[in-house]
């Protein structure tokens, strides 16, 4: 490989995509890091104000709710869909009839659009005219919890349906994964005395590993950006008790027109969010090479 | 050594795989209810959605034949794949150019290659709504706004990230032998890139195709600002067609939202096809 | 070992994926443009995409004007109006601005007028003879240092809808004042019937009969001083008022469900006469004339309080949002001329007949014909008809961010989220952060 890696071809093979992404991804970033830092109004020319947009944020109680209920809706996303995506990718394999068709299917959540996505699970876990409180109403329970619209269970709504349509995504990553995995060496195992089960513990997973953490960080960074779903299915919850970091960015930034300490919000969150994608691989990639 | 895997012709007992299959069907059912509900309360009279969305009665067309009166859908479906075509094939291409570079190619300073991949990956997280207004300006400044490069160079860059994660990470196992010995026989980089590692690297180009394409299907945020040109919509923006400052068409909005939906899945089925159909047990046996 | 033949195969497919991506980036380079000889084309930018469908006054205003200009041709185009406010702030950036659009508030419109990007209309409003057409605060509140930077969109005449067969049903008579509504409240709660309609998700507006209450309470004696400073949005008036609004709270006067449910739902549950109030205005009588409950709805514009502060016997009959003229339109060029003749056909009397027409009230002092029909329009009117009107809806006031803040203190307390001290206490903590 040294013999073709010459300084002008890695150039050219690098050069188009670092212009694109700098121009339209970190351009704006910086743009955004630039107004965060003025009195911005959305147009117009602005005055400097220092770290004054980031003082008001982190004196809002509402953005360390927004950061909590993020963290809560990561932790309960991520804790549940690897496991079941993995398994699931892991059932699709099989060469029963319609699998190709039912691999599809399942990744359909995560195209319709958001608006009918909220309005849908409104409709089912809606405290009163909801599928799911009915049914507890008709079975005997006297008051059944308050999914959305209350106080406590917004976040673990939002990350519900989150888990609903992001399932098919990273059932797709997984599958992919398993078809690039070499098969003799299960071949071997099999010959072995190997159960089906240990295989896939012991063999399957490991060497699924870079996997793994792609479909892990794909789907932190992605609970990161929720936004349409919390504003479709809580409106953000009672007086904003549900907003995640994006829809509360969203709401300060766009319907409230503080663009200074939206500005700043958009800095703090990609910074979060680089920090942790960036920082997992990171991690990775040192423990992988000490491994190798 | 076999490197990708096909379907193993192995001895399973059949129950097991009835049972798999039943599993597999049930999930799959339990996950598309509340989209069967969307397609049901599409045939349902707008003005009955809301007060009974549980109510089996009055079907209806209505809500489809408003669709297609008041949406320009073929000429939206147009437009669509134009932008898709033109962001996905360059941006997959870019991408591929780049991400093999950076976990292939050998760099002088091993401290840049990670640090460029880092760099790229770094765009994850960043939510697209910091990016509107800066990329409206990049538009208009190099005078594309209004044509159909203004969504197009933005799609591209957007979806760099997302594709560097998959193709880096993929290509990290992508077995030495195989291009020693390709370049051995005397490929230049070019050959070596075409010939032996994009058809191996199928299934993912075959997942990051499908991602992009969808993505550019329904991304909304950016077409809603960046198309100011009633004849340039996307079909991301027919469901929205029906939201009124004051009152919502749902009905519309769930026939439009069913209407697209099932191209789109469509598209993905067929990719799946394409992934296995092409797949070579093994380049090189020993 | 790679084999030469595939590399041809790929080589050939590399060719024609390449001259497939040019010519579509060749095709992607151009834009569809407009061209038409001999007329002028403006475009008028609302706030919804279906401009014919959501706010047919406004559509049928232009195809009437179209067909008395031949030569001049409207583009109407709209998005949702988060996203048109979006595409106001960025074109603003960038100059550009369709010709005319609409505004989501007065503040809005002063702010883009402090930098320069809208058209003095004093001149249009003068040639065009219309100065004395309009009450004088409806000029006043689209004015800011000397130049009128926005003209009326349409009325905002608010209250609440009254489904008079629920009333009927459950003996009990329109109420007038306070208690009056919080008797009728805890009568049809006990009954499992929501006494006010509401809807708080996405829709944190959407309580403008509320709003009105506060003028109830002396809010336009107050207000100037609450935004100099002198005096505090946190006073014993404003917390009887968000007291009050706790007690409806208690009797069980919304819905369980009021903050998931969108104002589009609660205009749902009414329209099927599952409300027997809707906290809504003028712009839904022709929904609810269509109706199940058209025939049985009437009009109330609001409590009286027993320990409100001045006038109480007030509607909510004011101005909304404006329409604007973007500053690159110039004085002498065709499509100067366009738009003073689509303003003076708006506000003319065939434009404010339309509006009649369509079940809007005139943002004229002009007198229209109302067919018989339209019960529910005639209603509102009549409702309105001889009472005093506030300068203006209490938020149009307020910096867009507090604007949010009353209606989240507002909804807060009738969520039972908030209590009315910690209400008060959080608008005039916004009002005071943000001039």
């Amino acid at each position: 490989m040294i013999w073709l890696s010459t300084r002008w071809k890695i150039a050219i093979m690098v050069i188009p995509t670092l212009l694109f992404f700098t121009l339209f991804v970190v351009y704006p970033v910086g743009y955004s890091a630039y107004y965060s830092l003025t009195d911005f109004i959305g147009f117009g020319t602005p005055a400097f104000v220092g770290l004054a947009n980031y003082a008001t944020l982190f004196s809002d109680p509402l953005f360390w709710r927004s950061l909590l209920n993020t963290v809560v809706v990561l932790v309960i996303s991520v804790v549940v869909i690897i496991p079941a995506s993995f398994a699931l990718a892991l059932l699709m394999r099989r060469p029963f009839r319609g699998a190709r068709m039912l691999r599809a299917l399942v990744f359909a959540p995560g195209i319709i659009a958001p608006i009918l996505v909220g309005l849908i699970w409104v409709f089912i876990l809606d405290p009163k005219i909801g599928l799911v409180n009915q049914l507890l109403t008709h079975a005997g329970v006297s008051s059944p919890p308050i999914w959305i619209g209350g106080p406590t269970l917004g976040p673990v709504s939002i990350a519900l349906v989150f888990i609903w349509s992001t399932v098919g995504f990273a059932m797709t990553i997984f599958y992919a994964g398993l078809q690039l995995l070499p098969g003799d060496v299960i071949e071997a195992s099999s010959l072995d005395g190997a159960t089906p089960f240990q295989q896939t513990w012991a063999i399957t997973v490991p060497m699924m590993r870079e996997t793994f953490a792609i479909t892990a960080v794909l789907v932190t960074t992605n609970v990161f950006k929720i936004f349409e779903l919390v504003y479709q299915l809580t409106g953000g919850g009672p007086i904003h008790k549900s907003e995640t970091l994006v829809s509360y960015m969203y709401y300060v930034t766009f319907t409230s027109q503080q663009y200074g300490p939206g500005m700043a919000f958009a800095v703090i969150i990609t910074v979060l969010g680089a920090i942790v994608s960036v920082g997992y691989l990171a991690l990775l990639r040192e423990r992988k090479d000490v491994v190798a | 050594m076999t490197f990708p895997t096909t379907e193993r012709r192995r001895a399973r007992p059949r129950s097991a795989l009835i049972v798999s299959a039943v599993a597999a069907y049930l999930i799959t059912f339990l996950v598309l209810l509340p989209l069967f509900w969307i397609a049901v309360l599409s045939f349902k009279p707008n003005s009955r959605i809301l007060s009974d969305p549980l109510g089996a009665a009055a079907f209806t067309l209505d809500n489809y034949l408003n669709v297609f009166a008041s949406v320009p859908l073929l000429s939206m479906y147009g437009n669509t794949l134009v932008l898709a075509l033109v962001s996905v094939t360059v941006g997959t291409v870019i991408s591929f150019m780049s991400s093999f570079a950076l976990s292939r190619m050998v760099f002088r300073r091993r401290r840049l290659q990670s640090g460029l991949r880092l760099y790229l990956l770094g765009g994850l997280a960043i939510p697209i709504y910091i990016l509107l207004f800066p990329v409206y300006r990049v538009d208009i400044a190099l005078g594309v706004f209004g044509t159909y490069a203004a969504l197009i160079l933005p799609y591209i860059a957007v979806t760099i990230p997302f594709n560097t994660l998959l193709l880096t990470g993929f290509l990290r196992d992508f077995p030495g032998e195989l291009e020693e010995a390709a370049i051995i026989d005397g490929a230049g980089l070019w050959r070596l890139c075409w010939s032996v590692v994009v058809p191996l690297m199928r299934p993912v180009f075959a997942t990051i195709l499908i991602f992009n394409v969808i993505y550019v299907f329904n991304e909304y945020p950016f077409a809603s600002i960046l198309i100011n040109n009633p004849a340039m919509t996307t079909v991301s923006l027919a469901v929205s067609q029906f939201q009124g400052q004051y009152s919502t068409d749902y009905g519309a909005m769930m026939a439009a939202s069913t209407i697209i939906l099932i191209p789109q899945l469509v598209i993905y089925a067929l990719f799946q096809k394409q992934v296995i159909a092409g797949m070579t047990i093994g380049a090189v046996k020993g | 070992m790679y084999n030469a033949a595939h590399a041809s195969l790929w080589k050939r497919r590399l060719v024609g994926v390449s001259v497939l991506v040019t010519s579509l980036a060749l095709l992607a380079g151009c834009s569809t443009g407009t061209g038409s000889s001999g007329s002028t084309t403006i475009t008028l930018s609302m706030q919804q995409t279906d401009v014919k469908k959501g706010d047919p006054t406004t559509w049928a205003i232009v195809q009437a004007f179209e067909k008395k200009y031949p030569n001049i041709k409207v583009t109407v185009t709209g998005q949702p109006v988060a996203q048109h406010n979006q595409a106001i702030d960025v074109a603003a950036q960038s100059n550009t601005l369709p010709t005319m659009f609409w505004l989501f508030s007065a503040d809005t419109g002063k702010k883009l007028n402090k930098a320069g990007a809208l058209l003095d209309l004093n001149p249009i409003l003068k040639d065009e003879g219309l100065t004395s057409s309009f009450n004088k605060t409806v000029l006043d509140s689209f004015s800011d240092g000397g130049k009128q930077f926005g003209v009326p969109y349409q009325a905002l005449l608010t209250g609440f809808y009254v489904n008079k067969k629920i009333l009927a049903d459950n003996g009990l008579t329109q109420p007038v004042t306070f208690d009056d509504l919080v008797a009728v409240s805890k009568a049809l709660s006990a009954k499992g019937i929501t006494t006010i309609a509401n809807g708080a998700s996405q829709s944190s507006f959407s309580v403008w009969a509320f709003l009105t209450c506060l003028d109830r309470f002396g809010y336009d004696d107050v207000i100037k001083d609450i935004l100099a400073g002198k005096a505090s949005y946190s006073n014993p008036d404003f917390l009887k008022f968000y007291e009050a609004l706790a007690e409806l709270q208690k009797a069980g006067a919304f819905s369980s469900n009021v903050a998931t449910q969108t104002y589009n739902q609660a205009v749902d549950d009414f329209a099927n006469g599952k409300a027997a109030f809707l906290d809504s205005g003028v712009w839904a009588s022709g929904q609810l004339q269509s109706s199940p409950v058209g025939k049985d709805t009437g009009f109330w514009v609001g409590p009286q309080f027993s320990n409100g502060v001045g006038e109480q016997k007030i509607v909510m009959n004011v101005v909304g949002a404006p329409l604007a003229v973007s500053a690159s339109v110039k004085k002498g060029s065709p499509e100067y001329a366009a738009v003073e003749k689509f303003i003076g056909f708006y506000y003319g009397d065939a434009g404010q007949q339309i509006f009649a027409d369509n079940g809007q009230p005139p943002v004229t002092t002009f007198a229209p014909k109302i067919a018989s029909s339209n019960t529910v329009f005639q209603s509102v009117l009549d409702a309105a008809k001889g009472l005093a009107v506030p300068l203006a809806q209490p938020d149009q006031y307020l910096s867009t961010a507090s604007q949010n803040v009353m209606y989240d203190s507002i909804y807060g307390v009738i969520e039972g989220q908030l209590s009315p001290q910690d209400a008060v206490d959080m608008v005039q903590k916004s009002i005071a952060a943000n001039k």
